[in-house]
């Protein structure tokens, strides 16, 4: 599309480089440094430093010490007293020995995949969808994406469990009308693995679709209408037109999408917490609920550092090639 | 690379016309193409709207339903759709909880100050990392990302600690550079997006008129990456709206605390959880987040995914 | 390499000191005469003391009360800040780790260890004998709050659990007066049932995560939690007699909740609705359940529900977790000779018996307290005062809290109602857990 041509324009910037259209590896030597004269070459240094000193200061000065508290034995004792021992790579070791956290790791997967595959599932067919919808019911579809898209997490959870209250909710009771699963009406989602999962997992999807739907649907409104009626002239079906050309037109933002759902499923905390804290017997414990109750419940702070660096270690790895695509196309900007 | 815009739109060509373009569209190829066979089609994707439609509000609808039923009638075993006999007594005592107002401003606070403050430096930091050549680029990129994926609550007791030492426990200003700082990295990586995005000519054409550095990004460039603004705004307005556990931790004293806590109150082991209570601040504590979604949504999706794709 | 910052304990330190090497009994016996110091009278004029209290416990009069003695004796104002519950431990203790913390603090009674174990405290010891200002504590208060015989909180109230009956329901099945033995429960128990034939209706609703209900009948059957050799605990559900209880608890349990009950914890659907519904002619409650129970269904009048203690298979009444809180005070506290007074003015016979149990109706902290009132006590009060004297605490280490926090308790005897897991299979599996978490810190 047009934007590729961009880079090479925004290359050169107000100060204009000697080395437009080198590629990667040599920024370095290329910095602010020799010819740097005047107000100029210090622009830059202006204009990041007020964001620069604030990321520094609470973003990157607490990763240093999460990284630091990893090797220590800090307890629920030094937050009163200030003492902790070094220990090594004793938290690492005792992490990668206990079996907990390779079930936290192997259900952190299994249900991120399942979030993540649910949610763009949904998410594409919603956003074809409402390519083939007239104005009006798109904008009800578009209406009804944007409420569950807004509602904040925290009161979504609280209506989740008031939705599979056992007893109460109207889903036990919608569920139990249909004759199909048997009398639901006291079933205790959150107290049953499976069920609770299921609680989770809608939640998620629910709450995820939007992004995801009206992200790809913006990106469909793009797709040349001159090639898929071309297609059609050639007697495609319009399974063949939206697997071959649309999805083909789709795949960077359907990329980025899913590139993102991963990191915040991977990552999802709070819906679980909130609707069945991780049981029951630790059977929802994800990775992020084991590090929140490693360091808040257990107070082992060192431990829950620990596990939170060898969760961004693991996210970092699934989407290392992502992230080298990145890297690349900003060296090519 | 060539990445691809989803969108196509360029920030010189702001949403509107892109809307237009696809409806327009829409309709030249209800025009051309087969009639009658388009309109029988319809149905399916229509009967489909409809029941995903459904599926999709009824969390919302139940909420509100909620809300509005005298207590007798939101503990039924046989669930009443529509309520028998209406109240807004379940607001009433929402609103009337003698915290609600201090919260409500607190949080007022907070989300503008963590509004303003991320645009503010997010703009300047990410037109400083597309328009100009400089060491450690990318190594800022690959740390956007690495931030994104810690979990959410990995940095609450170091950057506690932090705030503990520096005095910032407790303050407004404190749990405002909590939120900026979140929301920060990505946001100036969105943003950037945007700046690349934007031909050199626009600004050299603004300098050879004469435009300081500073008249051409205010003047010039801020204005085209205004789908990246509002998608930082949203951003940073989530982060501090939505936030329980920093402001809860950060907050010693009550009179600081925010919205997120008031309607955690809801639901005590002593007075049980009041379902009606709790859903009627749940619509309360929406509310905004709705209406600014529904006000900027056309906004948001374009900022995000524009200018994320474009990395 | 050790780094340690460990501030001064100020002026307090050398009393702690002596207080260390004095050997208290672990009853009311104040410390050894060398280490025992009354609470030095200050004045506060123009400062501020802050008190933090959970939600739910002494209500506003009774702070207000004792408030307004603090103030007249020492002049101080005083800071009041109620806390909600829900992930109250977090609050805490990241709050006792600033430079400047609360100064009193409502700590739950089976949090508090965890807290006086890892030195966010204040020691008390040298005080014990003029904070308790003549009275014998209460054990299930006391014991928690003394870690390694050194005293770090004090008992400020207690709840005990009893059974809230339907009285209406119980005397239409013929049944007139309150059980007192185990038998005599179980069989009008069964009446109730052959009244009530509606397939939702259980006579004595026992949600399988209640843990507090399970483990009276664990304790009836004479088992424990776990038990403290030195600084080293043993988990005992695999004991016979907690065996016994556990298959007691599970026979009880099934035979008189809902099938539906086996797996559920009493908040969700909450017990006292399904009382209020009619759903259950009784449940295990602490006493502000009458309230949650009216709020419900304002058509239950008071006269209609009754208490009486849990009658157990051992002849006596079943012992009950005494639930309650303990006053203590921050090591950080800036404040101590001020937090010292309001804890003491909170503990005192007079503010217990006037407002924490005449206008809270909680049960006051000396077995001294529950005497005094037992004259006066309103009859549907009285069944939970009875209780209380047969009471237990969970084990004083402050690594239990973490067992709570996970709700591996929960889980146990839920598998066990539910029949997922033989009581034998529970057992081992919470008691390897519990060896190992109890033990964390050896």
């Amino acid at each position: 599309m047009a934007l590729s041509t961009t880079p090479p324009l925004t290359r050169k910037g107000p100060r204009p480089s000697t080395t437009g259209g080198r590629g990667p590896g040599g920024s370095g030597p290329r910095g602010r440094g020799p010819k740097g004269r005047g107000r100029r070459s210090l622009a830059p240094l202006w204009m990041l430093s007020p964001a620069g000193i604030v990321i520094l200061a609470v973003t990157v000065a607490p990763i240093v010490y999460l990284v630091f508290t990893s090797f220590t034995d800090y307890g629920q004792r030094s937050l009163y007293t200030g003492a902790y021992d070094s220990v090594g790579l004793a938290q690492y070791i005792a992490l990668v020995t206990d079996p907990a956290f390779w079930w936290s790791l192997i259900r952190t997967v299994l249900f991120t995949a399942a979030m993540v595959g649910g949610s763009i599932l949904v998410g594409t067919g919603v956003s074809h969808l409402l390519t083939r919808l007239g104005g009006p019911l798109r904008t009800v579809v578009t209406v009804v994406l944007v409420f569950a898209w807004a509602m904040p997490n925290v009161a979504s959870s609280e209506v989740w469990k008031w939705l599979f209250q056992p007893g109460y909710g109207v889903v036990n009771w919608l569920l139990t009308q249909t004759h199909l699963f048997g009398d639901m009406t006291n079933t205790s989602w959150a107290n049953s693995p499976f069920l609770a999962y299921l609680e989770i997992w809608l939640l998620i999807v629910w709450q995820a679709v939007p992004f995801i739907a009206l992200t790809l649907y913006a990106a469909e409104t793009q797709v040349p209408t001159e090639l898929k009626e071309a297609a059609r002239l050639d007697g495609a079906g319009e399974w063949y037109v939206y697997r071959v050309i649309t999805l083909t037109f789709l795949k960077p933002t359907l990329l980025l999408v899913t590139i993102l759902s991963v990191i915040w499923d991977f990552n999802v905390f709070n819906q679980i917490w909130l609707i069945s804290q991780g049981g029951p017997d630790d059977a929802t414990s994800t990775l992020g609920v084991y590090s929140f109750t490693t360091a808040f419940v257990g107070f082992e702070i060192g431990k829950g550092a620990a596990i939170s660096v060898v969760t961004t270690l693991l996210l970092l790895v699934i989407t290392a090639f992502y992230i080298r695509n990145l890297v690349r196309s900003g060296e090519d900007l | 690379m060539t990445t691809t815009a989803p969108t196509g739109l360029g920030p010189t060509a702001p949403e509107g016309p892109a809307e237009k373009r696809a409806v327009v569209e829409a309709e030249t190829r209800d025009a051309l193409a087969r009639p009658k066979r388009r309109r029988r089609s319809r149905w399916i994707p229509n009967t489909l709207a409809v029941v995903f439609s459904v599926i999709w509000i009824f969390p919302v609808y139940w909420m509100v339903n909620t809300a509005f039923k005298p207590r007798p009638e939101v503990m039924t075993t046989t669930p009443m759709f529509v309520p028998a006999h209406p109240t807004i007594q379940n607001f009433v005592v929402a609103i009337t909880q003698s915290s609600f107002l201090t919260n409500l401003v607190n949080s007022a606070v907070v989300v503008v100050g963590a509004v303003v403050l991320s645009i503010a430096l997010g703009l300047f930091a990410s037109a400083a990392l597309s328009r100009f050549q400089f060491r450690g680029r990318r190594l800022i990129l690959v740390f956007v990302l690495v931030v994104q994926m810690l979990p959410s609550t990995a940095l609450l007791i170091p950057l506690f600690l932090l705030f503990n030492t520096a005095g910032l426990l407790d303050s407004y200003g404190g749990l405002i550079l909590a939120y900026v700082g979140s929301v920060l990295p990505f946001s100036i990586w969105v943003m950037r997006g945007f700046f690349i995005a934007i031909p050199l000519e626009v600004e050299e054409a603004a300098k050879l008129d004469g435009a300081s550095t500073w008249q051409v990004l205010t003047k010039v460039l801020f204005p085209l990456v205004m789908p990246g603004i509002i998608a930082t705004s949203v951003f940073a307005f989530i982060a501090a709206w939505n936030d329980y556990l920093v402001a809860y931790v950060f907050m010693k004293d009550q009179s600081h605390y925010t919205l997120p806590l008031w309607l955690a109150s809801f639901s005590t082991p002593t007075t049980g959880t009041d379902f009606g209570g709790q859903m009627a601040a749940s619509v309360l504590f929406s509310l905004p987040v709705v209406v600014f979604f529904m006000i900027i949504q056309r906004n948001l999706v374009t900022g995000m995914s524009a200018g994320a794709v474009k990395g | 390499m050790r780094y340690t910052k460990i501030a001064s304990v100020g002026a307090l330190g050398l009393a702690a000191v002596i207080a260390l090497s004095a050997c208290s009994s672990g009853g009311t016996t104040a410390a050894a005469s060398g280490g025992v110091q009354t609470v030095p009278t200050t004045k506060g004029d123009g400062k501020t003391l802050t008190v933090w209290v959970m939600t739910g416990d002494y209500t506003d009069k009774t702070i207000a009360a004792i408030n307004k003695e603090f103030t007249a004796k020492t002049g101080a104002k005083v800071n009041v800040q109620t806390q909600q519950w829900a992930n109250i431990t977090t609050k805490i203790s990241t709050a006792l780790a600033t430079s400047t913390p609360p100064d009193v603090l409502d700590l739950g009674n089976t949090q508090v260890a965890s807290y006086a174990a890892n030195g966010a405290l204040l020691d008390l010891t040298p005080y014990k004998k003029d904070l308790a200002q003549g009275q014998t504590w209460l054990g299930g208060l006391e014991q928690p709050a003394t870690i390694d015989k050194k005293l770090y909180a004090l008992p400020g109230f207690a709840g005990a659990r009893a059974v809230i009956y339907n009285k209406a329901m119980w005397a239409k099945a013929g049944i007139t007066a309150a059980p007192t033995t185990f038998d005599e429960l179980t069989a009008d128990l069964d009446k109730v049932k052959a009244a009530n034939t509606a397939s939702d209706f259980s006579p004595f609703y026992m949600p399988g995560q209640f843990w507090y209900a399970g483990m009276q009948f664990v304790w009836d059957a004479g088992g424990q939690i776990a038990t403290a050799d030195g600084t080293k605990w043993s988990a005992g559900f695999g004991s016979a007699k907690a065996q016994q209880g556990l298959a007691d608890f599970k026979d009880f349990q099934n035979t008189y909740s809902t099938a539906a009950s086996q797996t559920l914890d009493t908040d969700a659907p909450q017990q006292e609705q399904i009382f209020a519904d009619g759903k259950t002619s009784a449940i295990l409650d602490n006493n502000w359940g009458l309230g949650l129970i009216q709020k419900a269904n304002p058509n239950l009048a008071t006269d209609d529900i009754g208490s009486f203690p849990m009658p157990g298979k051992s002849g006596s009444t079943q012992p009950t977790m005494l639930g309650g809180s303990d006053w203590g005070i921050a090591a950080k506290s800036k404040n101590t000779d001020l937090a010292l007074e309001w804890a003491k003015i909170a503990g005192s016979p007079s503010i217990q018996a006037k407002w924490v149990y005449g206008t809270d109706g909680w049960i006051p902290n000396s077995t001294e307290g529950i005497k005094a009132a037992d004259a006066t006590v309103d009859s549907f009060q009285k069944g939970f005062f009875q209780a209380a004297l047969n009471s237990k605490a969970t084990p004083a280490t402050g690594d239990w809290a973490s067992l709570e926090g996970d709700k591996s308790i929960n889980q146990l005897f839920s598998a066990v109602a539910s029949g997922s897991k033989t009581p034998k299979e529970a057992a081992a599996t919470f008691d390897s857990a519990a060896n190992t978490a109890l033990n964390a810190a050896n």
